[in-house]
C-alpha cells in the first residue's frame, strides 16, 4: 500500500520551551488509513497536526503528503488536505449555509458544486433545518459536525481531524464516527487526533502513540497490540507506553 | 472570487453587528453634528457675531447721535440704550452685557470746543484772523467702555477700535466744519459743504480666490464636516480590528489559514469592505453637511470644488483609514491591545492633524507634527477644493502621501498576516 502522508525525522521546539514539542518523529501514514494519533495532553499529537498541515514549519525533518513537500510545495499539498481544527473554525453570526459557502468559494468551488456539497452533508449530519440558522445558535455536537462539514467540500484525499468528537454529546459522537467509517470506505485517508482510545479502537486501522514528542509506537492496530501481547486492550498499552502521571 | 465572497462575508458580519453598525454610522453622523454645534460660536468671529452692548447716553446731542448711527449701520453691535450708569455697570458685570459705552455729559459740545480750540490755535500760528474762543483750557472727554471679563480680547478689540473709528471721524468732521466756518467768517458768499470722510478711502475684504464660490470661509460646518468625517473614516479601525481578531480567536481565520493558496484574498476582501464602508460614511456625513445642518441653524455644507477631486481626495482618505486598521488588526494579538491602542492613536492623530481645532492655531510645535498626520493631509486637500477650488496640482501632494500611508500600511499588514500564517 502507498503512504499518503511521509514524516521524515521531524523536530519543533517552541522558543519558551526547554524540551521539543516533536522530537524525532519518522511516520508514514498508507492511503484508505484511518490512523489514530494518540497522546496524553501536551504529548505532541497538535504540534504534529499543525506542521502535517503546513501551518508549522518543522526545525528540521521533513513532510510530504502525497508525494508533496509541505515546505515546498505547500500550497499544492493543502488542496488535498481537509482540515477539522479542535476549535470551532466558523463565523458564529453567519448561518451554517452562509458559513459553508463562504469556505466553498475560498477552496475555489463553483456555485453548483458548493451546494450540491452543502445539501449533501447537511443531510448526513442531520442539520439540513439548521442550515438558514446562525452558528452561534447552534448546541456544541451541531458546531462540531459543522465543522467538520467546512472541512470536507472540497472532496479532499486526506482529513486531518483534531479532536472531532471533544465536547459533543453522544449522539452526535456516533454520527461522526459512523460517518468517519463511510469516509474511510470511500477511499479517504484520515488522520484522527485524540485522547479518547475507545474510539480509536472503533475506527482506526491505524495507530500511533506519541509522548513527550517522541513516536512510541506505530503501525496497523493489529501490530500494535500483537507488539505487547501483555495488553488486553488500547487503553492498557497506551497507560503503558505513556505511564499513569497526570500531564496537565 | 475569493475576494467577492470576502466582501460578501464582511457585509454580512456587519449587518448583524448593531454594535458594529452604530459605531460605524450613527456615532459618526451624531459626532459631526454635535461638534459643528459645540464649534459653531468658537469658529464665528466678531464679524458674525452680534454683540449686546449697552450705551449710557448722558450726552444726548449730536456725538451721541453720531455712535448710535454708526453702531446702527453695524451688524455685529446692537446698541441697548440706557441712561443710568449704576444699572449699566450691574449687567456687565453680571454677564448679561458684553459691554457697556458710556458717554459723558457735554462730550459734544467739549468737542465742538476742542475742536475750534485747535482750529484757532493753528490758524494763530499762521498769523490768519481768528474767531472769538472761550474753549482755552477744556479738559478732555472721557469717554469709557466697560467690558464683561469674559470677553474674548478679539471682541473687546474690535469695539474699542470701532468706537475710536467713530469719534475720530466725527472729530475730524467737526474740525473740518470749524475750519469752514472761521474761514469763512465774515464773507457774505462763504458756501459751508458737507463732508463725508468715509468716501475718501475704502477699505474692501476680499478673499483671495478667483473662482465661483468666492467669499467661503472656514465655518464651524466647513471644518467639523470634513474633519470629523475622516475621524470616523479612521475610526473604521475599531470594527476592522475586531473582527479581524475575533475571527483569529474563534478559528474562523485558522480554517481560512489551513485553506490553499494566498492569503491575500482575505486581506483584499477585508481592505475593499472597509473601503466601501468609508467611502459610505463619506457620502452620508457630505449629505448630512448639505442638507442637515442648515436644519440646526448651521451653515450649508459647500462643496466649492471639483466634486470628482473631492472624491478622489475622499478615496485615498478611505484606503489610508483602511489600510492603517488592517494594520492594526494584524498587529496587535488580542482586541484589547489593538482596541485600546488603535482608538488612542487615532485620537492622538484627529488631534495633532486638526480635526479638533485648525492646525494654524496650534502651537508651532503641534503645526510640525501635524505635518505627520494623515488626517492633516485630508484636512489640507478638503480645505483646499472646497475653501480654495484647488487644481489637482494643489491637492497631489496630499494625496500622494495619504496613498503611500495606505500602500505602507497595507503592504505591512500583508507581510505581518503571512508571517504569522506559517511559524
Amino acid at each position: 500500500m502507498t503512504s499518503i502522508v511521509k514524516l521524515d525525522h521531524l523536530i519543533k521546539k517552541y522558543h519558551q520551551s526547554s524540551k521539543p514539542a516533536v522530537s524525532n518523529v519518522t511516520l508514514e501514514i498508507p492511503e484508505g488509513a484511518v490512523f489514530g494519533l494518540l497522546g496524553p495532553n501536551g504529548a505532541g499529537k497538535s504540534t504534529t497536526v499543525m506542521i502535517l498541515c503546513g501551518l508549522l514549519r518543522p526545525d528540521s525533518g521533513s513532510v510530504s503528503v502525497m508525494g508533496l513537500n509541505m515546505q515546498e510545495q505547500g500550497s499544492d499539498a493543502r488542496k488535498l488536505i481537509g482540515v477539522a481544527p479542535q476549535e470551532i473554525a466558523l463565523f458564529p453570526s453567519l448561518t451554517a449555509y452562509e458559513n459553508l459557502f463562504y469556505f466553498g468559494r475560498m477552496y475555489n468551488l463553483s456555485s453548483n458544486v458548493i451546494r450540491d456539497q452543502i445539501k449533501k452533508y447537511l443531510e448526513v449530519f442531520g442539520l439540513t433545518e439548521k442550515a438558514n440558522k446562525p452558528v452561534f445558535t447552534f448546541s456544541g455536537g451541531m458546531k462540531k459536525r459543522l465543522n467538520l462539514i467546512a472541512a470536507l467540500l472540497h472532496k479532499p484525499k486526506l482529513v486531518i481531524l483534531d479532536e472531532p468528537t471533544a465536547g459533543v454529546d453522544v449522539q452526535s459522537r456516533n454520527m461522526i464516527l459512523d460517518f468517519l467509517t463511510e469516509l474511510k470506505a470511500g477511499g479517504t485517508t484520515i488522520i484522527y487526533s485524540s485522547h479518547v482510545l475507545e474510539e480509536a479502537e472503533r475506527i482506526c486501522s491505524h495507530l500511533g502513540i506519541i509522548d513527550e514528542g517522541k513516536l512510541l509506537v506505530s503501525g496497523t492496530r493489529a501490530e500494535v497490540m500483537v507488539a505487547h501481547p501483555e495488553c488486553k486492550n488500547l487503553e492498557q498499552l497506551f497507560l503503558k507506553l505513556t505511564g499513569k502521571n497526570i500531564r496537565d | 472570487m475569493k475576494i467577492l465572497a470576502t466582501i460578501y462575508k464582511e457585509f454580512l458580519l456587519l449587518i448583524r453587528d448593531p454594535g458594529g453598525m452604530a459605531l460605524i454610522f450613527i456615532m459618526p453622523l451624531s459626532l459631526v453634528i454635535v461638534m459643528a454645534l459645540v464649534q459653531d460660536a468658537p469658529f464665528r468671529d466678531y464679524q458674525e457675531i452680534q454683540l449686546d452692548v449697552i450705551l449710557v447716553d448722558q450726552d444726548a446731542d449730536s456725538l451721541s447721535v453720531k455712535v448710535i448711527e454708526a453702531f446702527k449701520a453695524s451688524a455685529n453691535v446692537n446698541l441697548i440704550i440706557k441712561t443710568d450708569t449704576a444699572e449699566a455697570k450691574r449687567l456687565v458685570q453680571a454677564g448679561d452685557y458684553k459691554a457697556a459705552i458710556f458717554i459723558p455729559k457735554y462730550a459734544s459740545e467739549t468737542l465742538r470746543m476742542k475742536s475750534r480750540e485747535l482750529i484757532t490755535t493753528v490758524f494763530s500760528n499762521f498769523g490768519l484772523p481768528v474767531a472769538p474762543s472761550d474753549s482755552t483750557g477744556v479738559s478732555t472727554i472721557e469717554l469709557k467702555i466697560f467690558f464683561d471679563p469674559a470677553i474674548k480680547a478679539n471682541y473687546q478689540q474690535t469695539l474699542s477700535t470701532s468706537i475710536e473709528k467713530i469719534i475720530a471721524t466725527v472729530q475730524s468732521e467737526w474740525i473740518l466744519e470749524e475750519l469752514q466756518i472761521q474761514l469763512g467768517d465774515g464773507r457774505e458768499n462763504a458756501k459751508k459743504t458737507e463732508l463725508d470722510l468715509s468716501q475718501i478711502i475704502q477699505v474692501s475684504h476680499r478673499y483671495a480666490s478667483t473662482h465661483k464660490y468666492q467669499g467661503l470661509m472656514l465655518n464651524s460646518v466647513q471644518h467639523n464636516v470634513p474633519a470629523w468625517t475622516m475621524f470616523a473614516m479612521f475610526f473604521i479601525l475599531y470594527p476592522l480590528a475586531g473582527n479581524f481578531i475575533k475571527e483569529r480567536e474563534e478559528g474562523s481565520m485558522l480554517r481560512l489559514r489551513l485553506i490553499s493558496g494566498s492569503q491575500f484574498p482575505v486581506i483584499a476582501g477585508k481592505f475593499a469592505f472597509y473601503f466601501f464602508v468609508c467611502m459610505t460614511q463619506f457620502l452620508m456625513m457630505i449629505a448630512v453637511g448639505i442638507f442637515v445642518m442648515p436644519l440646526l441653524g448651521l451653515s450649508k455644507l459647500v462643496l466649492g470644488g471639483n466634486p470628482l477631486l473631492i472624491l478622489l481626495t475622499a478615496s485615498c482618505v478611505a484606503m489610508a483609514a483602511t489600510g492603517y486598521g488592517l494594520l492594526i488588526a494584524v498587529f496587535f494579538r488580542t482586541a484589547q491591545q489593538a482596541l485600546s491602542f488603535g482608538s488612542v492613536s487615532v485620537v492622538i492623530l484627529s488631534a495633532i492633524g486638526g480635526v479638533w481645532v485648525p492646525a494654524y492655531v496650534m502651537p508651532e510645535i503641534l503645526q510640525n507634527l501635524s505635518r505627520f498626520s494623515p488626517m492633516n493631509w485630508g484636512l489640507e486637500s478638503f480645505n483646499d477644493l472646497f475653501l480654495r477650488q484647488a487644481s489637482i496640482y494643489t491637492i497631489l501632494p496630499n494625496v500622494l502621501k495619504l496613498v503611500s500611508f495606505a500602500l505602507v500600511t497595507v503592504s505591512a499588514s500583508v507581510l505581518i498576516h503571512k508571517s504569522r500564517t506559517v511559524v
